[in-house]
């Protein structure tokens, strides 16, 4: 059984030392989500609930500082997105970040359907999260998104 | 009892700035009902939580005709690209750019519509601390002043809030609490 023991400084979980080699075969395998957010708080709470859920985590407090993470090499499976931070603007962001790399808006902001479909129409954009967001159907999405 | 959104048109033939302090619970209903009762007459909309065409298609679902309100939004360039201003509709880069805002409102008061809305005040300490926001409003409530608009600030019914609620009511000419009677 794996156990979260401490978190690194790029927060990501370690597994213990008494982990078998299945499981960190298994571990190894695991999902790996940046969330991209100014606001700590939030970032506090989806991180806690997506690493509760056996998901690695990645933090960024911006566009441009996810952007620059990427470029020094994380590989994130999914990037959570707030939709509106301070700094170069996410949009312009975006195009910058590898097709291979899905993104999910996070957005307090409310648009109109035809808005939201039009920022879903842009590059990797696979979804579009309003907040407040249920936790339940948050990690739904994820799930369905990455896998578990 | 709860006070009724009913009575906005007379509270504004009376005072020509309203602070409406809103339950967040019922923020969205209560924008709907509001643009409601004032619709007929010229309305200039700001809005600093959603975007102009949510706006519009909110207003439209609840029967409000929307042709005679225009728009200054603050959200839509920050979420995609947009011209400074499209079919009645005004853009700022972001609500934090308090003034760029205060000149496209400023402009706008001039050419006298008859109702100016401010969605919202909570909205602005988002991104700027108390100080600058009461100075902000201070100086869109003196501008209004020399104009005949009238204007409503919404600002949510939010304990952290309480400072900014209570010095922006030393800026208006009445505060209506949704809550209270």
């Amino acid at each position: 059984m794996t156990k979260i023991t401490k978190l690194s400084s790029k927060n990501k979980v370690i597994i213990s030392k008494k982990d078998s080699k299945k499981d960190i075969k298994k571990n190894t395998s695991q999902k790996n989500i940046m969330i991209v957010d100014d606001e700590p708080d939030n970032v506090t709470t989806v991180k806690t609930i997506l690493l509760k859920n056996g998901y690695k985590v990645l933090t960024a407090v911006n566009a441009e500082d996810c952007l620059n993470k990427i470029k020094a090499g994380d590989k994130p499976d999914l990037i959570l997105m707030d939709i509106m931070m301070p700094g170069t603007p996410v949009r312009e962001i975006i195009p910058k970040l590898p097709k291979s790399i899905k993104i999910a808006y996070l957005s307090v902001v409310r648009t109109s359907e035809a808005e939201k479909e039009d920022l879903l129409n842009v590059g990797n954009i696979v979804d579009f999260i309003q907040k407040p967001f249920d936790i339940n159907e948050l990690l739904k999405k994820v799930k369905k998104i990455v896998g578990s | 009892m709860k006070y009724s959104i009913k009575n906005i048109k007379k509270e504004l033939d009376n005072s020509q700035t309203i602070l409406l302090v809103m339950p967040s619970i019922e923020y969205n209903d209560d924008i709907v009902k509001i643009v409601k009762e004032l619709s007929g007459k010229s309305i200039c909309y700001v809005t600093l939580n959603k975007t102009s065409g949510a706006l519009i298609e909110l207003f439209k679902k609840n029967m409000i005709k929307t042709e005679n309100i225009v728009f200054i939004d603050a959200i839509s360039k920050t979420i995609k690209k947009v011209p400074d201003q499209d079919n009645g509709v005004y853009y700022v880069s972001s609500p934090g750019a308090l003034t760029e805002l205060s000149l496209v409102i400023t402009k706008f008061v001039k050419h006298n519509f008859n109702y100016l809305i401010f969605d919202s005040l909570t909205n602005l300490l988002v991104y700027e601390s108390r100080a600058p926001v009461a100075k902000f409003l201070s100086s869109l409530v003196n501008k209004i002043k020399e104009s005949k608009v009238k204007a409503v600030f919404y600002a949510l019914s939010v304990k952290e809030q309480d400072t900014l609620i209570k010095e922006s009511g030393m800026f208006v000419d009445k505060v209506i609490d949704l809550e209270k009677k």
